[in-house]
């Protein structure tokens, strides 16, 4: 049981450390085009590689079964933005309309993808105290540019910066409600895995292409988007590499 | 068959497919936007695919190496477009006669057929098996970015069969590039994850700077997300089949 609690206060600590990826935006105005556009580009650089390093961890169960997740997550978008565009009246954050949208598409897909991040920490704690501390710092610093990716689709809506930091906390939330059964039937819970990070990995990319790269390239140069899409996927990825 | 002979093949393979790209133009009827549309994102996806590969092989060898060269990838794509004057080009503008705008596009395409030549042959030097499966899906890739420049240059009056002799002869440095990449790569294996890296950023920034922000000037968001991905899901999926080292 202690070690239960120990598995629930750890993934806490890298949900709140998601709440620290908002930090970048207390230092730039995040409200005017250009701002946004470079905002969507670095999200979705982040996005994309983040992608890749799931994709590759779920290819290391199976590839099939990754690939399969990741249909499920593409048509698990489709059908939230069908759903979004069908209801009246979205508010989020005192935004409204087409930007309101957006920001719930984001938070769903993020909270989402946290679901399988959480399965993958609980599995991964079946190695000891040392290895648990080890990959909790890693799941926690790797949360930083997921809590900078949904800033910066949330700020230049005009969400306030504390408020940013809290959404991104609320989306890793299901790493620690999740990283506990997932220890616990660990057995139960591995085959699942590949579905799962595929699914999150679809998703995440889905929405790069369907939101993220399209606002970008409405609101800013081409050349300056892509740079800033490469180069934060190629930063990513090493990130993710060195954890 | 020799190491070299395989690159030397399947490179030539690579640049012959562009004559393919004619194919939809046969019908004499000016193909639809969204189909152009779709042909860029379908370029697009199969680029990020064989990017994709092509990290997981860098990694394994070098991560630092892979992110400097990357950065030198992209670097050199934006320095090259800057240099040539054709950053920012717009690779679709049909109704654009001017004789400039048809060498602009010709050059772009020789420029990046030049970085695909560079991923084959460094993809070749991490295993042939490897090699051969980027090889192909670049291969696949070159099709519809020669169906895009047929467009142009039928639109201007050349023939169809002389658009693909074009089509192809643009993509030629490919085959020279892959075999003198791979031919370092071999010598001096420390190369190797540095070669992958640069290819993977001018793969990528391409995609970036090019191939998407066409496509969604010609068709639907949702309709290029999901084509892009397909393309993506395919070469990841055979990439893992192959067992790429």
């Amino acid at each position: 049981m202690n070690e239960t609690l120990i598995v629930f206060i750890y993934a806490m600590i890298t949900a709140v450390a998601t709440g620290a990826g908002a930090l970048p935006f207390a230092f730039l105005d995040g409200l005017s085009p250009r701002v946004a556009s470079y905002a969507n580009a670095l999200a979705a650089g982040l996005m994309l590689g983040a992608s890749f390093g799931l994709v590759a961890e779920g290819t290391e169960y199976g590839s099939a079964q990754t690939v399969a997740g990741g249909v499920a997550g593409v048509l698990f978008i489709l059908a939230t933005q069908r759903w979004l565009s069908g209801q009246d009246e979205i508010s989020f954050g005192g935004v409204r309309g087409a930007g309101a949208r957006q920001m719930v598409l984001m938070m769903v897909v993020m909270t989402v993808h946290s679901f399988s991040e959480g399965v993958a920490v609980g599995v991964s704690f079946g190695g000891g105290a040392a290895l648990a501390t080890v990959i909790t710092v890693a799941i926690a610093v790797h949360n930083i540019p997921e809590g900078l990716a949904i800033t910066a689709v949330l700020r230049p809506q005009g969400v306030s910066l504390p408020k940013c930091a809290g959404w991104s906390i609320v989306s890793s939330l299901p790493q620690p409600l999740m990283a506990v059964p997932a220890f616990l039937f660990v057995e139960a819970v591995r085959p699942a895995l590949p579905y799962g990070l595929g699914f999150a990995a679809g998703a995440m990319v889905f929405m790069v292409l369907v939101e993220l790269l399209p606002e970008a390239y409405d609101q800013g140069p081409r050349p300056a988007v892509a740079i800033l899409a490469s180069v934060s996927i190629i930063a990513m990825v090493l990130f993710q590499h060195y954890l | 068959m020799d190491a070299t002979l395989t690159v030397l093949f399947y490179s030539s393979v690579a640049a012959l497919m562009a004559g393919l790209g004619v194919v939809p133009l046969l019908s004499g009827r000016r193909p639809p936007l969204r189909l152009i549309g779709w042909a860029n994102a379908l370029a697009a996806g199969l680029m990020l695919g064989v990017a994709y590969a092509l990290v997981r092989a860098g990694l394994e060898r070098g991560a630092l190496a892979v992110g400097l060269g990357a950065l030198g990838g992209i670097a050199l794509v934006f320095l090259s477009h800057r240099a040539t004057g054709t950053a920012g080009l717009e690779i679709n503008r049909m109704d654009d006669v001017r004789p400039e705008y048809g060498y602009q596009v010709i050059l772009v395409n020789v420029l990046h057929a030049a970085h695909e030549g560079i991923a084959i042959g460094v993809a070749m030097a991490v295993s042939l098996p490897f090699g051969i499966l980027m090889a192909l899906a670049l291969a696949v890739h070159n099709i519809p970015e020669a169906t895009i420049l047929s467009s142009i240059v039928t639109n201007r009056g050349l023939r169809l069969g002389n658009a693909a002799l074009l089509a192809i002869a643009t993509n030629l440095n490919q085959v020279l590039l892959a075999v003198v990449m791979f031919a370092v790569a071999v010598a001096a294996p420390a190369v190797l994850p540095w070669a992958l890296g640069f290819a993977v950023g001018a793969l990528i920034y391409l995609v970036m700077v090019e191939l998407l922000p066409e496509s969604y000037r010609e068709a639907g968001h949702t309709s290029i997300a999901l084509v892009t991905l397909v393309a993506m899901g395919m070469v990841v999926l055979l990439q893992d089949r192959a067992q790429g080292p």
